[in-house]
């Protein structure tokens, strides 16, 4: 191969990845650097597959959120709805169902919620960051009254914590499953139908009607989309915690909203990527554990995770005007 | 002073692929009621625009009180003295008049809105046109008309010498319109030029001084009122009151037939069509719009509306496609009722529409060329909701050339393309639905010649096939060359159903659209 194919393949490659993508991912690659120059456990294997698990949650939850909030929309009904998942699966479990109709049960009460989304959103048309609002509250004060407000703990079988802390070819399950849902996204988004609609009616709603879309009916079935697989993340994270904890996921719902910013989606819809929400969510939880290894209170962390999402938003408005 | 407030010297305006305005010049003289007509595309708009300061020109000199005037935004020519009343009303229903009349230039005092003594001349120059508006009234309690002169009087409050209304009578009552003509009547005295814009002939008769005819992109002529036939004025020397007697009738054609010029009728040639095979009918179809719209369409017609801008064309077309509520009446596909709620519904009936407004119904610009042809029908690219690329690739490159759609390559983002080009990709995108009855709202609207040619071809080509089509257009010429019957709309009714092929007199079919008796 000559210079000049070498390039206009380079070109070719670069072309197709959007500079937003190229951004974030020098930022966490950068972010590596820095933090294993600052910490030798931190670049360990055991230390990066537990980033990769603590991501999971964010990231399998995520994958569904991108496509809504592709197609102009948004969920803050998640983190309630993974701890009600939760509660459920230990609920289940407890009462002596087979695990696997516990994890079953988890999924289902999320695509019940999702399903609520739906109604809410959809059909009786009010706006999404109320309606998703009023689910969260909902999802959370049932988690509580199902549990009396104390965590699930007591008599639960003995392989409780196998989704959570299983392993094949010496990875974790909840990777594989994490792995497994980030294909699927992409798949969905890239080469679908579901895909190419949410890019639709996010880009011109007016549009998409008017071409014989079926605006209401897609949304139903993305907020579905999330509430199965928010219900399976609540199901892992119990798994992993080994218990039903009615309380978790305080703030989950904006750890998948920075993640998906991050990644290049805007919030008035129409662009968007599962692959970029994916290294949002790493940078995240690498910064996470990073300042943790150093040190660093988490009252910091917090700062930082604002200035992150803020400067980001703000670079990409501003390469989006040139 | 100068006699002239406003000297348009050869001014032009150019957008992609298309020139809006050619070297347009024109004086407007101070103190007068300035009239612009001109059939949609004439550039009005534009030129209004360019006034307001909303669009820059490409090129001309314009002065305003002698005085170079080059507007950067809105903001820069009402400060210049230049003010619009744009049909989408900028009032604030939550407030009240007086708030919205001092909005962006409230007095302060310690952070605090101050009362001052401008309030007394704000009442004054309120009363002396309408007497039941008081400052504190909540703007959300009065009608159009009062809104309007809420607007106006912001307009002189804050110096304006010009005050351009944009259509201001076509949302408001008869009773609301002649004290609207009232107030225009007394800017006069107030030291204020207006330039008025209506399709409603008549107004022009009863308001104007002066009158700008254009007609695709250029000035016509420009000429006083009173030089029109049928038009004359009697200066009662006791009171020095103008009397004006107009004969509607005389003086409407003669600014008819200056408007739309020599009509060029050559392309249509008429065809046979099977009365007896009804592909469509409606039968008294009324909503919020419509009133009692009846009529049958055959299989293979092409079949023309034309109307002006709010006659109704597009309602009529969003009853049919599924897209607005019908409160009275029926449709019939091949015979059979039918209730259509939806798009969707529309389009697995075999129905297809191609919508008035490209950029805000028809495309959606995230998505490139490829994925547009192929989004109103992804069945025809997809099983199972996974799209076969190749596939999609293989039917958009097929229509890209069918159609000349000028761009690199399916992959391209239809946000650049020229209208002519993103018309064909809407039309693609509609074909591909494989349509038996074919919908379209303004096909050519602002496409270059070429362009609206070859959409008129593909029109032509699909009737042969026996696809009935159905084109709603404000542009004669277009229905003229294309249709076999032509329906004429008026308020949302049908007053007069022509065919084609017969010497047609265009100045009464112009007379008819813009309100006069059949």
């Amino acid at each position: 191969m000559n210079v000049k194919t070498v390039d206009a393949c380079m070109q070719k490659i670069t072309k197709k990845i959007p500079a937003q993508l190229l951004i974030i991912t020098g930022i966490l690659v950068l972010l590596l650097i820095i933090f294993s120059f600052f910490s030798s456990r931190f670049i360990s294997s055991r230390n990066l597959l537990n980033i990769l698990r603590q991501s999971s949650f964010i990231i399998m939850t995520g994958c569904a959120v991108t496509i809504l909030m592709i197609s102009g929309n948004i969920d803050l009904s998640v983190g309630s709805v993974a701890a009600l998942s939760g509660v459920t699966m230990a609920l289940l479990a407890q009462s002596g169902v087979p695990l696997p109709i516990a994890v079953m049960g988890a999924v289902g009460i999320g695509l019940l919620a999702g399903g609520l989304n739906a109604l809410v959103v959809s059909i009786f048309e009010i706006p999404p960051f109320i309606g998703t609002l009023g689910t969260m509250f909902i999802c959370r004060g049932i988690a509580l009254i199902l549990t009396d407000g104390f965590t699930v703990r007591d008599n639960l079988p003995s392989n409780y914590k196998l989704l959570g802390h299983g392993e094949l070819f010496g990875i974790p399950f909840p990777i594989w499953i994490m792995l497994s849902i980030i294909i699927i996204s992409v798949v969905l988004q890239k080469k679908s139908v579901i895909g190419k609609y949410s890019i639709a009616i996010g880009g011109n709603k007016l549009a998409a009607e008017l071409s014989g879309i079926n605006v209401k009916k897609m949304v139903s079935i993305f907020y579905l989309i999330i509430g199965g697989v928010v219900g399976l993340t609540g199901a892992v994270q119990s798994s992993i915690l080994g218990v039903g904890e009615p309380n978790i996921g305080n703030g989950f719902e904006f750890d998948v909203i920075i993640a998906i910013i991050l990644g290049g989606t805007t919030l008035d819809g129409g662009e968007g990527s599962v692959i970029g929400m994916v290294i949002g969510a790493l940078i995240v939880m690498v910064i996470g554990n990073g300042l943790n290894l150093l040190g660093v209170l988490t009252f910091y962390q917090s700062i930082l995770k604002g200035a992150i999402l803020v400067a980001a938003v703000l670079l990409d408005q501003r390469m989006r005007k040139q | 002073m100068e006699e002239n407030i406003i000297t348009i010297n050869n001014i032009g305006k150019e957008y992609p692929g298309v020139q809006a305005l050619k070297d347009v010049s024109f004086d407007i003289k101070r103190n007068t009621v300035h009239c612009i007509v001109g059939e949609n595309g004439a550039g009005k708009s534009t030129l209004i625009k360019i006034l307001a300061g909303a669009q820059q020109r490409s090129r001309g000199e314009i002065e305003l009180n002698g005085i170079p005037y080059n507007p950067k935004n809105t903001r820069h020519a009402m400060n210049s003295g230049m003010s619009v009343l744009f049909q989408e009303l900028n009032v604030i229903d939550q407030l009240t008049v007086e708030e919205n009349l001092t909005l962006g230039m409230e007095k302060l005092r310690f952070g605090f809105i101050r009362k001052t003594e401008h309030q007394d001349r704000l009442q004054e120059i309120l009363f002396s046109m309408d007497k039941t508006i008081k400052l504190n009234h909540k703007v959300s309690d009065l009608s159009v008309a009062q809104k309007q002169v809420i607007e106006i009087t912001k307009a002189i409050a804050t110096d304006s010498k010009v005050i351009i209304m944009d259509e201001p009578t076509a949302a408001i009552t008869e009773g609301e319109i002649a004290k609207l003509f009232a107030v225009i009547k007394d800017l006069r005295k107030q030291d204020v030029t207006v330039i008025y814009i209506s399709h409603r002939l008549n107004e022009i008769f009863e308001i104007g001084d002066y009158v700008t005819v254009m007609r695709d992109g250029c000035m016509i002529e420009t000429r006083a009122i009173t030089e029109f036939d049928g038009c004359t004025e009697k200066i009662d020397t006791g009171t020095g009151v103008v009397e004006r007697t107009v004969n509607e009738e005389t003086a409407c054609k003669a600014l008819i037939r200056m408007m739309l010029g020599e009509v060029v009728v050559t392309r249509y040639t008429p065809k046979e069509i099977d009365k007896t095979k009804v592909a469509l009918s409606l039968k008294n179809i009324s909503n919020h719009k419509l009133k009692n719209i009846s009529f049958d369409l055959y299989k293979g017609e092409t079949l023309g509306f034309y109307g002006l801008v709010g006659s109704g064309k597009s309602e009529i077309a969003r009853a049919i496609y599924g897209v607005d509520d019908i409160s009275n009446g029926e449709i019939m596909l091949n015979g059979k009722p039918i209730n259509l709620k939806s798009p969707d519904k529309a389009i697995s009936e075999s129905i297809s529409m191609v919508p008035e407004e490209r950029r805000t119904e028809g495309l959606c610009t995230m998505l490139n060329i490829r994925e547009n042809i192929t989004l109103m029908n992804m069945s025809s690219v997809s099983s199972r909701g996974v799209i076969n690329k190749s596939k999609e690739r293989e039917l958009s490159t097929d229509y890209i050339s069918k159609l000349q759609i000028a761009c690199r390559d399916g992959n391209q983002k239809t946000a650049l393309l020229s209208g002519g080009n993103q018309q064909k990709v809407v039309l693609a995108k509609c074909l591909n639905s494989n349509p038996s009855i074919f919908l379209l709202d303004e096909p050519s609207r602002g496409v270059d010649v070429g362009a609206k040619e070859e959409i008129h071809n593909i029109i032509r080509e699909l009737a042969k096939k026996g696809v009935s089509s159905i084109v709603f257009s404000s542009e004669l010429p277009e229905v003229m060359n294309l249709c076999d019957r032509i329906i004429l709309l008026y308020e949302g009714e049908i007053r007069e159903v022509l065919v084609n092929g017969q010497n047609h007199d265009f100045e009464n079919i112009l007379h008819i659209v813009t309100g006069g008796s059949v």
